[in-house]
């Protein structure tokens, strides 16, 4: 509740709700903020140097185990029935790439989860608080930060994978793909914070992150195109950004179709999500802080 | 009201689970903060005092937006605590949770420059902010090590330095002493004292009565979320009559203080423990009638009694006066 200033009192600085908020988001300081917490972040990771090694390697584990599934129980054929399922024969690419994609999904989950985890546990999430910098533009930076190193292990896991099993990393269209990448990154990071706001409601990180992986490797049809879904489950993947991410990048390099026909088309419903995952993420973090502001505060965990 | 802080009728209640086996429990509505109002004056040091789960970082947390209250409203340098947010913590240092506020895996420079950036300081200037604070502190020899290799008093003086980052005209200080061994408590009470000369308005909590003597121009007493008291040290003595308080040592079992209590000239009697011995204060309302019924009813209780003496009443004698009991005893314990 905002309240109004008593009669009489001395006291005339007090701003209307709105423009309290402007203040809030103004843009440099919070973009100011932004490079400061990411950088903070890669800083605690150069503490960790093992962690990077394992960031590129988990994909390539992760895509191996379908395709060896893939060629153990369907032998010599299995590049023509994936071909019917998917539109492309090449399974190994395809396999890599969703596993790519969901890695730099997943690690944006995970990231905002354990950073605002990690925060309760150490203590440092009230420090934060105390702070004029709003916490969008600190998740803003953890966002970043994870992006980051995201993109930098899936890219190699991508290229490492793809001359491990012998398939041209290089094919197709590389820049529309990424183009797809890019712009579902926006979306992502928004989801990523109605995730936070569960986090910091049940506070609990493992819980939620682990059965996250799960619901995010299903919907996103890491391994298997989500034609094959059943059709509520399908509506419920394509009303989930990263799977738009992942159609329009493999159709981009493998060469099959998208899911609308046109690569704009695909692109457009992404630009879509871009609008209103943020604004339905913001909304979801802000509610959830103001309801444990109200209760016991978010020191405790 | 115009003060640098100004606190009306604040209240704050909030609910705790309690647990009852695996799956049962049960919601109470713990009252905080309990219709609270005062002010702290430009410039000074305004003492918090009060056992553990007083209320006294409640206060704190909302006075730093960390908390809602659930009514009343307090105001920070002109600006109200939960209609402008943002302005009042940029216009407060604070100090809460020790060196639990710290990225420990960064070095002191590393944090103090974040929290810096925290505040929008650019970065030439979070920089030379985070060195001379770094300088104040005499952490030089260990700035650019891992939070997590400090000892736990240079946590402590870090996450203080961490206070002075935005050089606010408020310090908001939550018990800064804590874990701290004498030199380096003295160090920081000397650095408070120094900030308070040049200007800086400081609110301090503790539960250690000589530091609150010490160092505070004025002191609030708070337990069970009240305001019991408010006022300069000197104030809050006077208000006991010299020959209101009696210190009384000897062995003195649990049953003498409990008769004690029912006498009706007897206001308070608090035991502690000092060397192996009781010690006894009571609080009474004329000394001179009380005094001859308390050693009887002592001895009549298997009492042994070695000194009965009258002391200057102190800030503790104040407390226990208030409160009924020491500082030392835990507001939900007692």
């Amino acid at each position: 509740m905002y309240l109004l200033p008593k009669l009489g009192a001395p006291y005339q600085k007090i701003l209307t709700k709105h423009e309290a908020n402007k203040r809030i988001m103004k843009l440099r300081p919070g973009f100011s903020v932004i490079l400061a917490s990411s950088k903070t972040r890669l800083l605690t990771l150069s503490r960790y140097p093992g962690e990077l090694l394992i960031d590129i390697i988990t994909p390539i584990v992760f895509a191996l185990i379908p395709i060896l599934i893939g060629k153990a129980s369907a032998g010599s054929g299995a590049e023509t029935i994936f071909a019917r399922n998917t539109g492309t024969e090449n399974y190994i690419s395809y396999m890599l790439i969703g596993s790519c994609i969901f890695s730099i999904v997943f690690f944006a989950f995970w990231n905002v989860a354990y950073w605002l985890r990690s925060e309760m546990e150490t203590g440092t999430i009230e420090a934060l608080y105390l702070s004029p910098s709003h916490r969008i533009w600190v998740a803003g930076g953890i966002s970043l930060y994870s992006l980051i190193r995201s993109i930098f292990s899936a890219a190699i896991a991508y290229i490492l994978g793809s001359f491990l099993f012998g398939v041209n990393p290089f094919q197709g269209n590389i820049v529309l793909a990424l183009l797809f990448i890019i712009i579902g990154i926006i979306p992502l990071y928004g989801m990523t914070l109605i995730f936070g706001a569960m986090v910091l409601r049940v506070k609990q990180a493992n819980t939620l992150v682990n059965l996250m992986q799960w619901i995010v490797s299903f919907l996103m049809g890491v391994f298997f195109p989500i034609a094959m879904l059943p059709a509520f489950l399908r509506v419920l993947a394509l009303l989930f950004p990263p799977t738009w991410m992942n159609i329009g990048a493999r159709a981009s390099i493998l060469g099959i179709e998208y899911f609308f026909t046109e690569w704009y088309l695909d692109l457009a419903v992404l630009w879509g999500f871009t609008i209103f995952a943020p604004l339905f993420g913001y909304w979801a973090f802000r509610s959830a802080e103001n309801k444990i502001r109200s209760n016991e505060g978010v020191g405790t965990f | 009201m115009s003060g640098t802080v100004c606190v009306e009728r604040l209240s704050k209640s909030y609910i705790v689970r309690h647990r009852k086996g695996l799956f049962h429990s049960q919601k109470r509505i713990v009252e905080a903060l309990k219709d609270v109002s005062f002010e702290v004056h430009p410039g000074e040091i305004l003492g918090l005092l009060g056992p553990n789960g007083a209320g006294k970082t409640t206060l704190i947390k909302i006075l730093t937006t960390l908390l809602l209250p659930s009514s009343g409203d307090a105001w920070i340098n002109g600006y109200h605590v939960q209609v402008n947010e943002n302005e009042v913590r940029a216009s407060v240092g604070c100090m809460l949770m020790g060196e639990r506020g710290l990225y420990w895996k960064l070095t002191g420079q590393e944090n103090l420059e974040y929290f810096g950036a925290l505040y929008h300081l650019k970065p030439t200037a979070r920089r030379r902010r985070a060195e001379e604070i770094i300088s104040l502190l005499d952490l030089n020899d260990i700035c650019n090590r891992p939070v997590e290799s400090y000892s736990s008093g240079q946590k402590m003086l870090l996450a203080f330095g961490k206070a002075l980052v935005n050089d606010s005209s408020l310090l908001i200080l939550d018990e800064p002493t804590n874990t701290l061994d004498v030199p380096t408590a003295s160090q920081l009470r000397a650095i408070v004292r120094d900030l308070n000369k040049q200007g800086k308005t400081i609110i301090y909590t503790t539960h250690i009565m000589s530091e609150a003597e010490m160092l505070c121009d004025r002191v609030a007493i708070i337990d069970y979320g009240n305001l019991l008291a408010i006022g300069s040290v000197a104030d809050l003595k006077s208000s006991l009559k010299r020959n209101q308080v009696i210190q009384i040592q000897g062995t003195i079992s649990d049953e003498a203080i409990s008769a004690l209590r029912l006498l009706p000239m007897v206001l308070q009697a608090t035991a502690a423990t000092v060397n192996g011995k009781n010690k006894l204060t009571v609080v009474v309302g004329e000394k001179r009638e009380a005094l001859s019924t308390i050693i009887a009813t002592l001895l009549e209780n298997g009492a042994s009694l070695q000194t009965i003496y009258q002391e200057q009443p102190s800030l503790e004698d104040v407390f226990i006066a208030k409160t009924g009991r020491t500082l030392s005893e835990d507001t939900y314990k007692a």
